[in-house]
């Protein structure tokens, strides 16, 4: 294989409000490889595709494409370049056939269509045969995509790509919506385009398939590259080590945990999805007054439902929930929040706030109908003000104007630190943390994790469910590791160590 | 990320720009740009078709009794036509308060046309033709107005919530069946022979005090006027003030979220959609039983949109609705004496109107450019500056 370099994306940055995305990664991929971007949500992998993609244009940065620097305007001068993308969504219109799919908007350089005003569906036909059975996609060009399942669809937008003769292949988490079978299946075609001479490059999560195929592989964390890797010269758990980032660490001073009563209690808890999929399987553990009870898991694995159904945002299919030893299985969110639970959702900001609303407002929204906020269904404005002032004084949220700036305009740092100092004002007794330091930067993480810690000596219960590992072996007192919607483990976090939890969180069992 | 010290720096002074992008003052900016805009193209249109614009404003003005006519026919003047004015400008007031109210909520009432007919309708076959006493006849008739509007709002809301019915398919829906089966009744019993439409309602019951003297000249004053007002204000107090109000707006602006704060959602947007139709009601009763006194079988009044411009154009607050309801009535109201002083047909008050709907619809657009262009002129001295806002840059 010869080593020409087809890709080169050299210092790349890209901020996003109070994030950075990307920051200084550079690349270089060969021609004719599998290169592997690996990194747990959030990390940057789609971010940085979607700029070689021309999606989103870099802060700074250059991008090389077959030694030749480019800018990528939109996703046609990538095309025009020969790369092609299969997003994790597919874009697909159910009610065409596969073939007026693929022909679809199709680049100009096609040469046998050109100008004529009617499509000649039987030569499109004619030929996606062809391509298909030249990297064994079989697929019957006739088919309407809405008959199809989502495994041909996929096939189709490989079609896609390659019927637009794109030679460097971009694959978003190509696996998440497959089947094992399905997977093999891909896994074999992906091998087989590369036979073809072309460059693919995965985005992924998952380890087994790096190490299955991908020739080289780069491990992003929190928007940084952290290592390139040679596939087969590295172990799997190296990898997961790697990616979740044990060696990332901060120094924080934990006294030992004074665990108190049993504050909150789930026994056999099992929640499904709206398409009746069984997501939580049978989850049973407690929480004790001054513990910090972490679950750890691979994203998607049940780990949000658990806390939403806690918070009663979804409903339970069977088990129950207790707090302070009252069945709360059946109450309201209202009800569970005024019964003592905290909660800081995963997606900030479409769950946990109100975008055009106030920073007071937002201090606000779970306890704005009570005294003293208001007084006989009438708002307390000065009240609310005079509460939100001292909140972000406490908690040193930097806002322009006060805390009439509309919270939409606040960055995602000082957005997570409304949220935080609002669910602990309320004073519950126990706090759930989605994420909390989710796309944060290093130092409003460091000022959350204290905050968690001081929240923790006052005797909360906290349950916190985190994809961080070092984020979990930092702050748990006790942690439970979710794999396909079970708790696999619960141990005390004193006796494991991080690879031990990687392990579970992949699956293994003993 | 160093983008604080530039943003504070950058923050105090005071450059053009602001007036559109800042939004202590975009908020009466951008409404009047979006006026001058509109005057603009629709002066370029009579120019078009060969009339003069400055006659053209005059006249709508003066039909609306805010300028002088030339002749006035005897005991009457610019006050019998500035009540008569204010007469169409209340129910338009009422209408886009309801309007204001559904969006905050964060739905279209499209059926304020259809509310504002079953409420006339109703008050006018039950009050408007009874022998009661105004004194009993009068607030009856405004709590038939009140119930039957918010009754059907009460129904789009709770279809929207328990089945997922979009309110826009439900008022459309509404509105059509309303305007049949009034118009039934109104032609099959209660249809005046001579002018095909209903009855007229009793003096006695009609919401406008006609036939007063007011600096010698004979006024109409309407009835809809004083409650228009007081709705401003207490609708301005719901929203802003009260506990229903905020989730209201909750529930408008981010639905997950009103419930994931334990907001029941439900029964806001029953509440939002109950209170928007009393709204239309109220309108629709000052306008049937007090600005006409009778209803046309088969029509859907043309306020119902309207007043969906308005509520635009009013920037979605009470208050910004009375001078936006304002504004288009002059064109409405107008409309008339217009065509017959110039000849251009009545119908371009609602081609303004269009106009005027357009331009403010674009009032976001406005912001938005000229908060990038704020936000790119903040860039260029220190090329770092990541905040339109200047608050305070992202560190932590």
């Amino acid at each position: 294989m010869d080593k020409e370099i087809i890709v080169e994306m050299k210092h790349i940055t890209k901020l996003f409000p109070g994030v950075v995305a990307n920051d200084d990664i550079s690349i270089s991929i060969q021609k004719g490889e599998i290169y592997a971007l690996l990194g747990e949500n959030g990390a940057g992998k789609s971010t940085l595709m979607s700029i070689l993609f021309g999606l989103y244009q870099p802060d700074h940065g250059e991008i090389y494409i077959r030694g030749q620097k480019v800018t990528l305007e939109s996703s046609r001068t990538a095309a025009e370049l020969g790369i092609g993308m299969v997003h994790q969504h597919f874009k697909l219109i159910d009610n065409y056939t596969i073939a007026e799919n693929i022909i679809l908007c199709r680049e100009p350089i096609h040469r046998l269509l050109g100008f004529l005003p009617a499509v000649d569906l039987k030569k499109a036909n004619k030929e996606i045969r062809e391509l298909s059975q030249k990297f064994h996609l079989e697929v019957d060009p006739e088919q309407k995509i809405e008959d199809i399942n989502v495994s041909v669809q996929q096939r189709v937008e490989i079609l896609k790509m390659l019927y637009r003769e794109a030679d460097i292949l971009i694959f978003d988490e190509p696996t998440a919506i497959l089947t094992p079978q399905e997977i093999e299946y891909l896994l074999d075609i992906m091998q087989e385009l590369r036979r073809n001479g072309k460059t693919i490059i995965l985005i992924t999560h998952k380890l087994e398939e790096v190490k299955k195929i991908a020739d080289r592989c780069a491990i992003l964390r929190r928007g940084k590259l952290i290592k390139v890797l040679d596939v087969s010269r590295t172990s799997t758990l190296e990898m997961a080590n790697l990616m979740v980032g044990k060696e990332f660490s901060f120094d924080i001073n934990k006294t030992p945990a004074r665990c108190g009563d049993v504050v909150l209690d789930v026994e056999h808890l099992s929640v499904r999805s709206e398409n009746k999929v069984e997501v939580v399987h049978d989850v049973s553990f407690k929480v004790h007054q001054g513990e910090i009870f972490a679950i750890a898991g691979v994203s998607g694995n049940g780990q949000v439902e658990i806390a939403d159904a806690i918070a009663g945002l979804i409903p339970v299919h069977s088990g129950t929930i207790r707090l302070n030893g009252r069945d709360i299985t059946n109450l309201d969110v209202r009800e569970r929040t005024e019964a003592g639970i905290s909660y800081i959702p995963e997606d900030r900001q479409q769950v946990g706030m109100v975008a055009d609303m106030t920073l007071a407002e937002n201090m606000a929204i779970k306890s704005y109908y009570r005294e003293p906020f208001a007084k006989r269904g009438i708002l307390q404005p000065e009240v609310i003000k005079n509460y939100a002032e001292k909140l972000v004084r406490d908690y040193d949220v930097r806002t322009g104007s006060g805390v009439d700036t509309p919270m939409g305009s606040l960055s995602g740092g000082n957005q997570q630190k409304v949220l935080v100092a609002r669910e602990i004002g309320l004073n519950s007794v126990l706090m759930i943390f989605v994420q909390p330091t989710r796309g944060l930067d290093i130092g409003a993480i460091s000022h959350i994790h204290h905050q968690i810690l001081d929240e923790r000596e006052k005797g909360k219960a906290i349950l916190l469910i985190s994809l961080e590992l070092s984020e979990i072996m930092d702050l748990a007192d006790t942690i439970g590791v979710i794999f396909r919607g079970e708790l696999l483990k619960i141990e005390d976090a004193s006796k494991m160590t991080p690879s031990e939890v990687g392990r579970y969180m992949m699956g293994v069992r003993e | 990320m160093t983008g604080q010290k530039e943003a504070n720096h950058d923050k105090n002074a005071f450059r053009p720009i602001d007036l559109l992008a800042d939004d202590r003052w975009n908020k009466i900016t951008i409404p009047l740009i979006t006026i001058l805009l509109t005057v603009l193209v629709a002066s370029l249109i009579m120019i078009l078709i060969g009339r003069s614009p400055v006659v053209a404003m005059k006249s709508f003005l003066q039909g609306s009794g805010l300028w002088p006519k030339a002749v006035y026919s005897p005991s009457k003047g610019m006050l019998t036509d500035l009540f008569s004015f204010l007469g169409i400008f209340s129910p338009m007031l009422l209408a886009s308060l309801g309007v204001v109210v559904a969006m905050k909520g964060g739905m279209f009432n499209i059926g304020i046309s259809g509310q504002m007919l079953a409420s006339g309708f109703l008050a006018t076959v039950f009050i408007g033709y009874s022998d009661l006493p105004s004194t009993i006849a009068r607030p009856l008739i405004l709590l038939i107005g009140i119930l039957v509007g918010g009754l059907f709002g009460a129904l789009v809301g709770y279809l929207k919530y328990r089945f997922n019915i979009h309110e826009v398919v439900s008022t459309i829906m509404f509105n059509y069946i309303i305007s049949y089966i009034t118009g039934f009744f109104i032609n099959g019993y209660y249809a005046d022979m001579i002018t095909r439409t209903s009855r007229a309602v009793r003096t006695a019951a009609r919401l406008q005090i006609s036939d007063l003297t007011l600096m010698g000249q004979k006024i109409s004053f309407p009835l809809g006027l004083p409650i228009a007002l007081i709705a401003v204000f207490l609708i301005q107090f719901f929203i802003n003030r009260t506990v229903s109000g905020f989730e209201i707006r909750m529930i408008g602006s981010n639905r997950i979220c009103a419930q994931y704060a334990g907001v029941k959602v439900g029964r806001g947007l029953v509440r939002a959609m109950a209170i928007s139709g009393m709204l239309a009601g109220l309108a629709g009763v000052t306008m049937y039983l007090g600005y006409y006194n009778t209803i046309v079988p088969k029509e859907l009044s043309s306020m119902g949109y309207d007043s969906i411009a308005v509520a635009l154009l009013g920037n979605l607050s009470p208050s910004g609705c009375i001078f936006a309801s304002f504004l288009i009535t002059i064109f409405q109201k107008g409309a008339v004496y217009m065509s017959s002083s110039t000849g251009v047909a009545k119908e371009i008050a609602s081609v303004i109107t269009g106009i005027l709907l357009l331009f403010s619809a674009t009032g976001m657009y406005i912001k938005y450019v000229a908060q990038r262009t704020r936000a790119k002129q903040s860039v260029l001295p220190s090329s770092n500056g990541n905040n339109q806002n200047g608050n305070g840059g992202n560190r932590i």
